[in-house]
């Protein structure tokens, strides 16, 4: 329950804080948080499960995010865009995980 | 399975939060910013052309200037009036002044309908050939002068297709086209190849195509650079 209160909380801070994020650098922003939701929704699935762990959890969400904007670097540097390859491979990920999910809570 | 949440995670998913909101704000603030791109090179392009067309009528101006300078001049000299008559001369043939009299006006426009498919969507169109064909057709009528759109056909002129538009001296025509041709025998236009398939067109696919005797027609002068270095009038036929 706390953590879903920190979600709000992040999210409130943001648009009270308004941040500004240059178009460079909202790529970057963009694809860390396609690699986190990933990572949510893998914690999300780990709970139901009764795996889930804390320390797995954050040491996931900080790897994948920071994995993202590496391989986004690596591709600005290459000229080549990475970009896809992230959004392909996490939202595969992602659907996987939601019908891991899915199967789980409607069972089937 | 009651379990102690760990500030960890709570810092965790609130930076998730911060960063989904970050990422949606910056996005959308990326669109709006380029927006207003749009419109600026909307802006320009349109103010170029007013800029284009303004120097065009300078040109104009300072050519008819120059021709009253030569008149004036020529007044005093006998060998300079000789020269400035013969150059009057090439001017109307190369199209340098603009002529005025009776003619042919045909206007050409795509039809109203145009379908999706591409292919098929070309017969509804008017292309550049078309506008060549009737051109040319317009030549063999009799035209001493033709204009199409208020641009002076002159021997270099280029009647192109870029994309969908066409463009005649490299200035892009808006449809409906208006081919002014003075000079030209409307029965002789009406019997070319082009005028009776432009007429089959018409009722097949719809095109626009129109053709009618004007008394008063108007040629504007060619305000570009005649890139010519060597020609010669050609004589009249028989």
């Amino acid at each position: 329950m706390f953590a879903l209160l920190g979600l709000l909380f992040g999210a409130l801070v943001a648009i009270a804080v308004h941040p500004t994020v240059s178009q460079e650098l909202g790529r970057y922003v963009a694809m860390a948080v396609v690699a986190a939701l990933d990572a949510s929704l893998g914690g999300v699935r780990a709970y139901l499960e009764h795996t889930f762990n804390d320390r797995i959890f954050v040491v996931a969400f900080a790897a994948n995010a920071i994995v993202a904007i590496a391989l986004v670097w690596i591709g600005d540097q290459l000229g080549v865009d990475l970009v896809t390859a992230i959004v392909v491979v996490f939202g595969v990920r992602i659907f996987q995980n939601v019908a891991a999910l899915r199967r789980r809570v409607f069972g089937g | 399975m009651p379990r102690k949440t760990s500030p960890a995670l709570v810092l965790v998913l609130a930076l998730l939060g911060f960063g989904i909101v970050t990422a949606a704000q910056s996005a959308t603030e990326t669109r709006k910013a380029e927006q207003p791109r749009k419109e600026r090179l909307i802006a320009l392009i349109q103010q170029r052309r007013s800029q284009i067309g303004d120097l065009d009528k300078a040109v104009g101006e300072l050519r008819g200037q120059l021709g009253d300078e030569q008149r004036r001049v020529s007044r005093a000299n006998r060998s300079v009036a000789d020269n400035t008559r013969q150059q009057q001369t090439l001017a109307a043939q190369a199209g340098t002044s603009a002529v005025k009299g009776a003619g042919v006006r045909v206007k050409v426009s795509d039809a109203d309908t145009i379908p999706d498919d591409a292919t098929e969507a070309e017969a509804y169109r008017i292309s550049d050939l078309d506008l060549q064909l009737l051109v040319n057709a317009l030549w063999g009528a009799g035209a001493e002068a033709i204009a199409v759109n208020g641009n002076r056909v002159v021997a270099t002129t280029s009647i192109r297709q870029a994309g969908e538009t066409i463009v005649v001296n490299f200035r892009p025509l808006s449809p409906p086209y208006r081919l002014d041709a003075i000079g030209a025998d409307s029965t002789r236009f009406a019997n070319s190849d082009i005028a009776r398939r432009m007429r089959h067109w018409h009722t097949l696919f719809g095109l626009g195509f129109s053709t009618q005797r004007v008394d008063k027609l108007i040629a504007p002068a060619f305000a570009g650079r005649v890139g010519i270095d060597v020609a010669s009038p050609k004589d009249e036929g028989p």
